[in-house]
């Protein structure tokens, strides 16, 4: 069921909101590649075009110019037949669905056949067990992140895009969820894209982080993150992981001169 | 619960005194007189009552029908199409029931069709509206969510839109429910043979106030009886209605969307009347209104005729509709400073929303004296209650954070009022508001019509039973397209207010 993870792939990828004197811009012409099976972290301050780079790889945002390939094809395609999956930054639960219901749901949209089991596992695997029947008014604002994560995995895609998946989840569920979610995409061999704000997070999930100016977003600072894996909770108080933090905040801090304000003002 | 029983208490008791103070006019009857002719007659009653029952039944059924089948048509359509099945929908509404009565009747003849045409139509665009608004409330994210697995509208449609516009579907049910009830009894009004319609027109032409007054409360009883049955579903279907009905008209984009349904109405006007063969002597082409109006020798004469009645209704009409507004907000506003008294009066003032007033026009006309001061009054009554609901559930719908803000300024009652819940109130009045503007008209040309003999409503009465159609259809045309305008500037208005008040609510 699962597929080979794609390459993803920006040939100057921009998006400008507005135009005239309002115009603004979100995302500078980009062209990065992001390679087969790896994660990679897109952090950056607030407002500076993450969300929007993440939509518009997924092709739910048109870009005002270039273009995305995910395996060589365009977004479209992939989305039709399953091979992306998307955590939004607010939750996205249908609120008269059950948490069971919300999962399964993914597997539906992507046409596939009802799987209680794998349903259930991955709702076990979020720490849900015992909510599966509950709504999702029911829940707390990172009980929610989780089954929205529980329903991205659940089609087992290509390509997983996360946009700030653990915001509100507490310090020690994050640290688990790290631990664990990665093992299951390195299983199955998936393409990550996460957006987070959280450095130490970037670091533990992924292989690769990209720094990103305030907007218009381009790319500060691109950090290979050669730690192993499995990754461990021990790991972040090692030198290589505490060097790695420091680079990576050193180049957020660098990026932020530039001001935010409207494009005809700059 | 105590509350609410209190305060049907202190109305049965305030009924009764009324009626005892009125008791040498014969005008308003008491509930203990009431209870007795009930009683009395409650074969007949109950055989009527079954009678119009499962017209609005019928009706209901179709016109929530046609509401479904249009709204989605009009959700998967891009947005001029959309536009112009609204505008379309929107005359409909407008047509005021007096003349489609009549109308109906000859184009039906004897039976049931008009009342439960009437019905239908009473129903269908409040249930289009609620449908609509319901199915883009969506949240963009969810429409995200299902476009990021490569799935389209329909998807969309059957997945998210269609559930999440379901708690909007029970409130426009709410409201359409006793809409059809009301449809089904002026439908009975034009000459049907059965049914609780034709009772309430044999009593109002006796002056039986005994009798005029037990149907009002039987007609009033069934409606607020299925308005919280409605509730009842819905709530078991956990979907407590959304406070906020109608969201505000999106913007026309230019006037192509309204020459279009013009063609369109006009097109599908003649098109019916010629492919069902009906007589032009009753069944009026747009052309020959157009003949009427303008190129007819005697068109000054009618124009003059029909301007006459039209400011003769509208002398009633406006300054009803803006007194019902008025004392609507106006209560709403004082009732929420006294959240205690606000828990009482919401349900008390949703039920009373459902009642037919209009049933009791000609006695309530009497008994405040022939002149405008009647008319004026039930318009203001009519326009009245649904008006204080919306206001009130506006209110509640302040944001929990908001008030807390002011809370932990300890700001008081009136800053919290003017600041925060005011503005809050702005959308649902707004969407009330032009929502009563045809209940206005409805409610004008009915008193008029039963009562006072002045204004379009009579004239339209009178046009009916002498046919002269060429001026009950110009007059038709006139009153809806009147309410369309004045509907369209209160949407105007609405969104040049709402856009600093509350621009999220505006498409
Ligand atoms: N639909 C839109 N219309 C206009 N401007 C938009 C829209 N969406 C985003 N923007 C603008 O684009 C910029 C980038 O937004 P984006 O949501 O991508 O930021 P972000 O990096 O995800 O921020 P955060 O970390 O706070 O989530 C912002 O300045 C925002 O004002
Ligand atoms: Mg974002």
């Amino acid at each position: 069921m699962a597929e080979a993870p794609p390459e993803v792939t920006c040939q100057g990828l921009a998006r400008t909101y507005g135009a005239g004197p309002d115009a603004v811009e979100a995302v500078r012409p980009l062209t990065l590649t992001f390679a087969a099976g790896q994660t990679t972290a897109l952090v950056g301050p607030s407002g500076c075009g993450k969300s929007t780079l993440l939509r518009m790889i997924a092709g739910l945002e048109e870009p005002s110019a270039g273009s995305v390939g995910i395996g060589g094809q365009p977004p479209l395609a992939v989305r039709r037949r399953g091979g992306l999956s998307v955590a939004f930054q607010e939750a996205a639960l249908l609120p008269w669905r059950t948490v069971e219901g919300n999962v399964a749901l993914a597997l539906r949209l992507a046409r596939r056949p009802a799987d209680p089991a794998a349903v259930a596992g991955l709702i076990r695997l979020v720490g849900l067990e015992g909510f599966e029947r509950r709504r999702p008014a029911e829940l707390s604002g990172g009980m929610r992140q989780r089954a929205a994560i529980a329903r991205c995995l659940v089609t087992a895609p290509g390509l997983l895009l996360l946009d700030e998946p653990f915001g509100s989840v507490d310090e020690l569920t994050r640290l688990r969820l790290n631990l664990d979610l990665p093992r299951l995409w390195q299983e199955r061999g998936t393409t990550t894209i996460l957006v987070t704000h959280s450095v130490s997070e970037a670091v533990l999930l992924s292989d690769r982080v990209l720094v990103l100016s305030p907007r218009p977003a381009a790319v500060v600072a691109d950090i290979p993150v050669r730690l192993p894996r499995p990754r461990r909770a021990a790991m972040v108080r090692e030198t290589r992981f505490l060097d790695l933090v420091d680079e990576i905040a050193a180049g957020l801090s660098e990026g932020g001169a530039a001001a935010d304000r409207p494009l005809a003002a700059q | 619960m105590s509350g609410r029983l209190l305060v049907g208490l202190l109305l049965l008791l305030l009924w009764e005194m009324a009626a005892r103070t009125l008791a040498g006019t014969h005008l308003l009857a008491g509930p203990v007189d009431v209870a007795g002719w009930l009683f009395q007659h409650r074969g007949l009653v109950g055989r009527a009552l079954a009678v119009t029952a499962g017209e609005a039944a019928l009706g209901l059924l179709l016109g929530t029908l046609a509401a479904v089948l249009l709204a989605a048509l009009a959700v998967l359509a891009p947005r001029r199409v959309a536009a112009v099945i609204s505008l379309l929908m929107l005359f409909l509404f407008c047509l005021p029931l007096v003349a489609t009565g009549p109308l109906l009747r000859v184009l039906w003849g004897p039976g049931l069709g008009p009342q439960v045409t009437l019905a239908a139509l009473a129903v269908t665009f409040t249930s289009y509206l609620a449908l609509l608004v319901g199915l883009r409330a969506a949240p963009p994210v969810w429409l995200d969510l299902v476009r990021s697995y490569g799935r389209g509208r329909l998807s969309e449609l059957w997945h998210v839109r269609a559930r999440g516009a379901l708690p909007y579907v029970m409130a426009g049910l709410q409201i359409a429910a006793p809409a059809a009830f009301l449809g089904a009894l002026v439908g009975e009004f034009t000459g049907a043979e059965r049914g609780l319609g034709l009772l309430v027109i044999r009593a109002l032409r006796e002056l039986d106030a005994p009798a005029t007054w037990g149907l009002a409360t039987v007609a009033a009883g069934v409606t607020v009886a299925a308005h919280a049955a409605i509730a009842a579903v819905g709530r078991r279907l956990q979907a407590e209605p959304p406070l906020i009905l109608a969201a505000a008209p999106g913007r026309l984009e230019g006037p192509l969307p309204v020459l279009a349904a013009l063609a369109l109405g006009l097109f599908l006007w003649a098109g019916a009347m010629e492919a069902a063969g009906l007589s032009p002597f009753f069944a009026k082409r747009p052309w020959d209104v157009w003949a009427f109006l303008f190129t007819d020798p005697e068109a000054m004469a009618h124009r003059a005729e029909l301007a006459l009645a039209l400011a003769q209704t509208l002398r009633v009409a406006v300054p009803g509709y803006l007194a019902g507004l008025l004392a609507g907000a106006g209560l709403a506003a004082l009732v929420i400073l006294a959240p205690r008294a606000e828990a009482a009066v919401l349900p008390v003032a949703v039920a009373l929303r459902a009642i037919p007033i209009v049933t009791t026009a000609p006695l309530l006309v009497l008994a405040l004296g022939r002149g405008p001061a009647g008319t004026v009054t039930i318009v203001a009554v009519m326009i009245f209650f649904p008006t204080l609901v919306a206001c009130l559930q506006g209110m509640r719908q302040t944001p929990r954070a908001v008030l807390d803000l002011f809370e932990s300024h300890a700001a008081g009652r009136g800053a919290r009022l003017l600041h925060a819940q005011l503005p809050a109130m702005l959308p649902a009045f707004f969407a009330s508001a032009r929502m009563a503007v045809p209940a206005a008209i409805l409610a004008a040309t009915t008193a008029e019509w039963l009562a006072t003999g002045t204004g379009l409503g009579a004239l339209m009465a009178v046009t009916a039973s002498t046919s002269a159609y060429g001026m009950l259809w110009s007059a038709t045309l006139v009153i809806a397209l009147a309410a369309c305008l004045a509907w369209g500037a209160l949407g105007l208005l609405e969104r040049a207010v709402l856009s600093r008040t509350a621009a999220e609510q505006l498409a």
